[in-house]
């Protein structure tokens, strides 16, 4: 070992070491080099690069949902508000094993099959990243509870609250405000780049109703906020924010407490009442029953449920009935003479001897006088125009619309926007049928029989009217011919809106002396006691002024009841219903007050519809007297006992 | 004796007062690279409050890990290197039992069975300890030999690399197993292997590594290669730590985006942010410059580290002091490479600033066979 030692060279080992070392070092400095050149490329050349792409990291842009405007009815009550839910919502990206979790929630909730395959399209749809996706609305307390107990078995799930629509009465108003619910995939189809945008934070649209028509004013402007998230999705901050516009707070014509009258006078019929203010073609009441809670719909309406809705095929609770036509029957009877006097074809001392029954000349067919039907027979003997409306002669108007013919009748009813929707705001509103030769050659490929016009002159055969249209008619009516649209909406933001008509609104040239003649007749209808005089009395006294001796006020109205048509085969083969119910006549009464007054102009028109009714004097006109005295005594408060002229200023001001 | 070091002292080029010296050398401390090594320590320790997210418990932990590693550099110090010489045999020999322990009773992580838990002793890596025990054994060997070496010497050294750098190519961390190969050829290198020799190699490497590809790597290992050639082939898996880490480090630009304020690590996009991919932090947030400020103090270090292996006395204390050098470059070099994607992924930290005990540990364990040799070398009796 020693020997070993003594022969080495020690300096010549010193230097080939340091030699080395040398190359050592120049080789690390050189890479040292590299490196730095390399960092200098990352940090100095490809700095910007890098920037952009971090932030595009941390930075995301997210939608703010506006709040829906709220709802109010005319004086004030909140009809459709906002109210707090708390979902159970899904980030996909932080579940380790979605099924194993979706059936640890399933045991935790209630979580139906349906909740399962919603969710699997609502998080197809949503492709954001990291986006939350709503897998269970409205959960209880107690489900917040067992889900908050189980959290750490839960990664990805979370409680979110959310603002949703509310409508605090319920399926009083239903038809008329509609609902929201969540945005189809059609309707996302239909939308162009920027409705897109807008609707990016938003889940709900408006579907039926007021939401749908006002959904642009109700909907407000999405909002954005810029938020910085860190690796595993969560907002760690929010760095910039453009605040959501809320939408318009909308004040309707509508009046909460008539709308409940309404509803209360029905009594559980099918039915529908629409009020209309004469002076502005406001909505003050427009109801379809039976309704439907429209709050099911707002969260995802549940499938048996809706099965439940759509299967009912007899009270139809979606159905408006409201806005949709029936055969309008004697309702239509002070419009035709009304129009048989302004057209000349007949005067007020114009009388015909009533046998029950009419025959077209040369023709054989009998048209009977229905409103005879379960009386003892005969006719009415001698009758005027007056006598033929408030006792709701058939035989006066067979000969009467024999003698104008369907194209003066289609022309003169035309006016009160009967076969069309003067409705400014009720796009969905059906425009039922006005017959005339045109019509029939176009839509049934016939011609016009003259038994046609006989048919329609009691409104019956192909003469179609809604509700709606019915209210707008007598509106005009009560207005001494001055038309208006029927409209919903009063006021956005508390601002009165007034829209611009396209159509001309000028009121129709018709006599005063007539349109006094008219509604004398009307208020004889409702006021017209029974005497000695065989068939005398008004048609809808006994249900109406005779239940009501007090009665400080005068309506004029008009009853009708219309021949059921066209009962589907399978609901008259159902054994759910007495069929004999369903072919009952449909009831109905037009009406406004107060009429004939000295100084007050009517300040309401209704038009009640009940369906199988049976009666339109007996059934339809309590509710429509209902209606009225609610709106005038209550809402209105006026004291007829003690009317003085500021009064009738002040409603003339309205 | 102590006349003589007198002697030496006022030779000293750094002219340090004799009275210190005096002191330093009898403590068996290099105040140079003591206080680089803790400048170094220090700006760790900062970099790592940040890249923990200003968690102060994982910084004291790392703190108090790093005064252990004093502790054990101190007493590594006290030892002459010639004893250390004397034991090599048994401390290499002894490093093989603990890897074959680690392929009996190891623990698996991250797919590497490298992790020993003995009772009473904190769970530790032996193939950590291997970084140094293999350049030791190899500085033995080849120093108790004239210089240039035989080729019969250089191949005995090759097995001595060889067998360690087996087990843990059996541990499956092969990331370990190139720098405990590589910290062994640093000693050969530096014992004047003819170059003709060196560059043969070079060349059986690179004609063997396709074979290596194709027939021998495992798929996670080609992987990385892959991944490595083009991170974009897969973002969101392979590729994603290299990604986020480069994008790190780009954002950070020159001056960074200030102390505490890296996005990218503090919204937990880099991956690994204490550990291996630390730097990056460090360059979000203190861009080039701070890449410098570390790289100066990495070089401070490495300088020292390179005058005491040039002032060694004999050839082993030589060998040992420059591998130990290059070992510590290498850790710096193959890390910062790795993190800003010159070189494929391998799981290694950065010298003292990257969370960790075993590899700080042992980096002290360096330092104090640098001490080890730089202080008692004037007191060497042959």
């Amino acid at each position: 070992m020693a020997g070993k030692w003594q022969l080495r060279d020690r300096e010549a080992e010193r230097a080939l070491f340091s030699s080395r070392l040398f190359v050592a070092s120049v080789v690390c400095l050189i890479l040292f080099i590299v490196l730095l050149i390399n960092l200098f490329n990352l940090q100095v050349i490809q700095h910007e690069y890098f920037s952009s792409r971090a932030d595009g990291n941390r930075l995301h842009s997210q939608y703010v949902a506006p709040s829906r405007g709220l709802i109010y009815d005319s004086s004030g009550a909140l009809l459709a508000d906002n109210q707090p839910i708390f979902n159970l919502t899904v980030v996909r990206e932080q579940v380790p094993d979605l099924d194993a979790a979706l059936t640890l929630v399933g045991e935790l909730i209630d979580l139906s099959m349906e909740d399962l395959t919603n969710f699997k399209t609502r998080s197809e749809r949503n492709r954001v990243p990291f986006a939350s996706v709503p897998l269970r609305y409205v959960l209880t307390e107690e489900e917040k509870a067992r889900i908050a107990v189980n959290g750490h078995l839960l990664s990805g799930f979370s409680i979110e609250s959310q603002f949703v629509r509310h409508y605090p009465f319920g399926k009083l108003n239903a038809h008329s405000l509609g609902y929201v619910a969540e945005i189809n995939q059609s309707e996302l189809d239909d939308f162009d780049e920027a409705r897109r945008e807008s609707y990016g934070g938003s889940n709900h649209i408006g579907k039926t109703g007021i939401e749908r028509t006002y959904e642009e004013l109700l909907h407000g402007q999405v909002g954005y906020e810029i938020v910085e998230k860190n690796n595993r999705g969560q907002v760690m901050r929010r760095l910039d924010r453009t605040d959501p516009v809320a939408g318009a707070d909308l004040t309707l014509f509508l009046q909460n407490q008539l709308q409940a009258t309404a509803s209360r006078a029905l009594g559980g019929k099918r039915g529908a009442v629409v009020a209309i203010e004469p002076s502005t073609g406001g909505i003050l009441a427009m109801i379809s029953e039976p309704g439907f809670d429209p709050n099911l719909f707002v969260t995802g309406i549940g499938r048996a449920e809706y099965a439940q809705l759509v299967t009912d095929e007899i009270n139809t609770p979606l159905f408006d009935r409201s806005t949709n036509p029936y055969p309008p029957a004697s309702t239509v009877k002070p419009f035709i003479g009304l129009g048989g006097l302004a057209l000349g074809v007949i005067d007020k001392d114009f009388t015909i001897d009533d046998p029950g029954y009419f025959h077209l000349p040369g023709v054989s067919y009998r048209w009977n006088d229905y409103t005879m039907r379960t009386a003892i027979g005969g006719g009415h003997g001698l009758t005027d125009l007056r006598k033929a409306i408030y006792q709701s002669c058939d035989t006066f108007f067979y000969d009467l619309g024999n003698r104008m013919g369907i194209e003066k009748i289609h022309d003169f009813m035309s006016l009160f926007g009967f076969g069309r929707s003067l409705a400014l705001d009720i796009p969905y509103a059906r425009t039922g049928v006005l017959p005339s030769r045109d019509w029939k050659s176009q839509a049934r490929s016939e011609p016009w029989y003259p038994g046609d016009t006989i048919n329609s002159s009691i409104g019956q055969g192909y003469m179609w009217a809604t509700p709606l249209q019915l209210a707008t008619a007598t509106a005009i009516l009560a207005n001494r011919g001055g038309v208006v649209a029927p409209r919903m909406l009063k006021a956005i933001d508390g601002v009165i809106y007034s829209p611009s008509t396209e159509e001309s609104v000028s009121p129709l040239k018709i006599g005063e002396d007539h349109l006094s003649y008219v509604e004398d007749a009307m208020t004889m209808v409702v006021h017209r006691p029974f005497s000695d005089v065989f068939r005398d009395y008004g048609t809808a006294f006994e249900a109406i002024a005779m239940t009501d001796p007090e009665m400080e006020y005068k309506i004029a109205g008009k009853s009708g009841s219309a021949q059921v048509v066209g009962i589907a085969q399978e609901i008259l083969q159902s054994s759910d219903i007495d069929t004999s119910d369903l072919n009952k006549d449909h009831a109905l009464f037009i009406a406004y007050g107060p009429a004939q007054h000295p100084t007050i102009d009517p300040q309401i028109a209704v038009a009640v519809f009940v369906e199988n009714g049976e009666h339109g004097s007996s059934v339809a006109g309590p509710i429509a007297k209902a209606v009225i005295d609610e709106y005038l005594l209550d809402i209105l408060s006026i004291d007829f006992a003690s009317i003085d002229d500021s009064l009738a200023e002040e409603l003339s001001q309205r | 004796m102590i006349a003589k070091d007198f002697v030496r002292q006022a030779k000293d080029p750094f002219g340090y007062s004799s009275q210190n010296v005096n002191w330093w050398n009898a403590l068996h401390i290099d105040p140079p690279l003591l206080i680089s090594v803790l400048l170094l320590c220090g700006f760790g320790l900062f970099v790592l409050f940040s890249a923990s997210g200003n968690d102060l418990d994982t910084v004291r932990r790392q703190a108090f890990t790093m005064f252990l590693g004093l502790v054990v550099m101190f007493s590594v110090a006290q030892l002459p290197a010639s004893s250390f010489r004397r034991w090599t045999p048994s401390i290499y020999f002894f490093g093989i039992g603990l890897l074959i322990v680690v392929l009996l009773i190891g623990i698996e992580t991250n797919g590497a069975k490298s992790w020993l838990a003995l009772p009473g002793l904190p769970s530790f890596q032996p193939s950590e300890l291997m970084k140094f025990v293999v350049p030791m054994s190899v500085a033995w060997h080849l120093g108790s030999r004239p210089i240039p070496p035989k080729f019969r010497h250089v191949f005995w050294s090759c097995v001595i690399i060889a067998l360690p750098s087996l087990l843990v190519v059996l541990q499956n961390d092969m990331g370990t197993a190139l720098m405990i190969i590589m910290s062994g050829v640093f000693v050969i290198l530096l014992a004047g292997v003819k170059w003709k020799l060196v560059i043969a190699s070079i060349f059986a490497v690179i004609l063997a590594s396709p074979a290596w590809y194709l027939f021998v790597a495992l798929p996670h290992q080609k992987n990385r290669i892959l991944t490595f050639f083009d991170p974009y082939r897969d973002p969101t898996g392979a590729g994603y730590n290299i990604i986020q880490s480069q994008i790190a480090i780009g954002s950070g630009g020159v001056y960074g985006k200030g102390y505490g304020n890296g996005a990218q690590s503090h919204l937990d996009f880099i991956p690994e942010s204490n550990t291996d991919f630390i730097m990056a932090v460090l360059a979000e947030e203190f861009g080039l410059l701070g890449v410098a400020v570390l790289i100066f103090l990495y070089l401070s270090v490495l300088i020292r580290a390179g005058y005491i292996s040039l002032r060694a006395r004999d050839s082993f204390g030589r060998l040992l002091a420059g591998s130990i050098s290059l070992v510590f470059f290498l850790y710096i070099f193959v890390n910062m490479a790795m993190v800003s994607g010159l070189l494929p992924v391998i799981g290694l930290p950065l010298p003292l600033v990257s969370r960790g005990g075993t590899s700080v540990v042992t980096l002290f364990i360096g330092f104090g066979l640098l001490m080890s040799v730089h202080t008692h070398s004037k007191t060497v009796v042959i």
